[in-house]
């Protein structure tokens, strides 16, 4: 069994169903990229996957061990985090702040210990901070650091969101269309560090609407459409497929 | 090796704050009035269960049931104290933790909905407790009321306290109270159960996506909120000497809600602090101007003027801070940490 695999994974809203039998697998490491014209279920499929929704029938396994059904926080427990595709911030939070407390998992010491200010705790706290730290100065958030979240720009608040995510320490990270409304420098800026991530072990899954960061990222691609997964393959391959040419590029070619 | 060096802009606000607490810890040198000081130790209790609110508020949750377990410490420990014969100090601890205990119990259930919901159901909560109390006469001697002894006197060597001869050892008893409150939801505000608590209210799935378990924190929460309300309660009662069902209802929940917006609920000990004593200590003094109603019309407009000029959770606490921010000349978004920071 692979590191982290979809069975016959369908979601149902009422009777529409907005993905249908997906099976996928991801390999440790790897950058997959998922793509697919709009509502054709990207989203959802990641939704699935983080027990924002759960699946109507079939089942996710992680390792091994079935993780669908789990909550939220179980599954962000064992390793896999996400952005979401709008900029979902903690209301009044400093960057500093949100990503502090989005560093919960990193904490070994427990809440007694934090309560009573144990060494153990500060020990640990100070670590944590600086590791924060790190991330935001890798991510260039370090200058907007005591700054509100809510106060930077469009752009800044999807790199927030990534160090968000990061800061639990994942192994594996959903990106939800990390470079949505960003111009190109700021996508390349984006495309540079998901690869920095992506090479510190982490497995990346990706969506996005972008084939140049599309193809400049992923090692394999799955193409959605209606929520059916129509092919899957290198990136090149599968871009000159004809079934996904026509669902998703229309007529042209690349 | 580490610098110390000390920053003013915490340090002088902090000395500002510090002058009317030492004022307050040393009235009964000054007047040992029953009646002034009545009214602070009343305050008091108000204080910390408007701490308890702004904490469950804290995790994103509106209680309006929260004099519903200053009844529930009240009456345990006068039950205690007068059916089964124990003496008050035992009692009064019971009473903390039998308040704890069933708010765990009705936490874990209750805190599974959100919002309006949940106001809803600790609002029914509230008025559950008050006809239980009214109805289970055998234990609660009905409308009639419980009425609970005053603490035996504590004997230090010769040195005695009693508190039958004056409010003043009662006094410090409340300040021991509130002191040990505040000092446990500060710890709490400043270790990492702070932050996961700010969290959850403001932005739920972000935080349940983070790995935060959202109702063993709101459960940590509103049991803790229900330990020192019980206690609160218990203090109330043998305070007064007399508990009775209608003694705390849901006009009192309410107020200890506004007490808690007024103060400002930015800060979980400050506003708290000084929404209640100055509500409070104001309702008093106006009930005694022969006007009907007067001291309700006090907590209707202080919540709507905070309401309107003091929105998003800020209150008087916060134009504390603005007030420094001014003198210090620092830019809006810079915080000062506030007295319980």
């Amino acid at each position: 069994m692979s590191f982290l695999e979809l069975t016959n994974v369908t979601k149902q809203f009422g009777r529409l169903s907005a993905i249908e039998d997906i099976n996928l697998s991801v390999n440790q490491g790897e950058v997959l990229g998922i793509v697919g014209p709009n509502g054709s279920g990207k989203s959802t499929l990641i939704n699935v996957m983080t027990s924002y929704y759960r699946p109507t029938s079939g089942s996710i396994y992680f390792k091994g061990r079935k993780i669908s059904g789990l909550r939220p926080d179980k599954i962000a427990a064992l390793g896999i985090a996400r952005t979401f595709q709008s900029n979902i911030l903690f209301e009044g939070a400093t960057v500093l702040e949100s990503v502090m407390v989005s560093a919960y998992l990193q904490y070994k010491t427990n809440n007694l210990q934090s309560f009573l200010r144990t060494k153990a705790y500060r020990d640990e706290y100070e670590k944590i901070v600086g590791k924060v730290l790190d991330l935001l100065k890798m991510l260039e958030l370090f200058n907007d650091t005591f700054l509100p979240a809510s106060g930077l720009s469009h752009g800044y608040q999807r790199m927030l969101g990534i160090a968000i995510a990061l800061a639990s320490g994942p192994k594996v990270l959903l990106l939800d269309e990390p470079t949505t409304g960003m111009n190109h420098e700021e996508a390349m800026f984006v495309v540079e560090n998901i690869r920095k991530i992506n090479e510190t072990g982490v497995t990346v899954i990706l969506i996005e609407h972008n084939m140049k960061v599309l193809l400049d990222l992923a090692t394999r691609v799955a193409v959605l459409n209606f929520g059916i997964k129509i092919a899957e393959g290198k990136p090149k391959e599968v871009m000159n497929k004809r079934e996904v040419i026509e669902a998703y590029l229309g007529t042209e070619t690349i | 090796m580490m610098i110390k060096y000390i920053d003013w802009k915490v340090t002088i606000p902090r000395i500002v704050a510090a002058v009317p607490i030492a004022i307050l810890v040393f009235i009964p040198v000054f007047s040992t009035s029953r009646d002034t000081l009545s009214i602070i130790i009343l305050s008091g209790v108000w204080v910390i269960a408007a701490m308890g609110f702004a904490m469950i508020l804290r995790t994103g949750q509106f209680s309006m049931g929260q004099a519903a377990f200053m009844a529930i410490g009240g009456y345990a420990s006068a039950i205690l104290t007068v059916k089964m014969g124990w003496s008050f100090w035992p009692s009064f601890f019971m009473a903390g933790v039998i308040s704890g205990i069933i708010a765990l119990i009705i936490g874990s259930v209750v805190l599974r909905v959100g919002n309006i919901y949940f106001s809803i159901i600790t609002l029914s909560f509230g008025e559950i407790v008050r006809i239980l109390a009214q109805n289970l006469e055998g234990i609660t001697h009905g409308a009639r009321g419980l009425i609970p002894p005053s603490p035996e006197p504590i004997v230090l060597g010769s040195f005695e306290i009693n508190f039958d001869a004056s409010v003043v050892p009662y006094y410090y008893f409340m300040i021991l109270l509130v002191a040990i409150t505040s000092l446990v939801f500060w710890q709490i505000n400043r270790s990492r159960l702070g932050g996961t608590f700010f969290s959850l209210a403001a932005n739920q799935i972000l935080a349940e996506h983070q790995g935060i378990y959202l109702m063993k924190y709101r459960v940590i929460a509103f049991t803790v909120a229900g330990i020192f309300t019980g206690f609160a309660g218990a203090f109330y009662a043998h305070f007064l000497e007399i508990i009775t069902p209608y003694m705390l209802g849901l006009w009192e929940s309410i107020q200890i809600m506004i007490m808690s917006i007024v103060g400002g609920v930015s800060s979980l000990v400050a506003g708290p602090l000084v929404g209640a004593v100055l509500l409070k200590v104001l309702s008093v003094y106006l009930s005694r101007l022969p006007v009907y109603g007067i001291h309700a019309l006090l907590f209707g407009g202080a919540v709507v003027l905070v309401l309107v000029f003091l929105p998003k959770g800020t209150g008087l606490i916060d134009l504390w801070k603005k007030f420094w921010r001014k003198v210090f000349n620092e830019p809006e978004w810079y915080e000062i940490p506030s007295i319980d920071e």
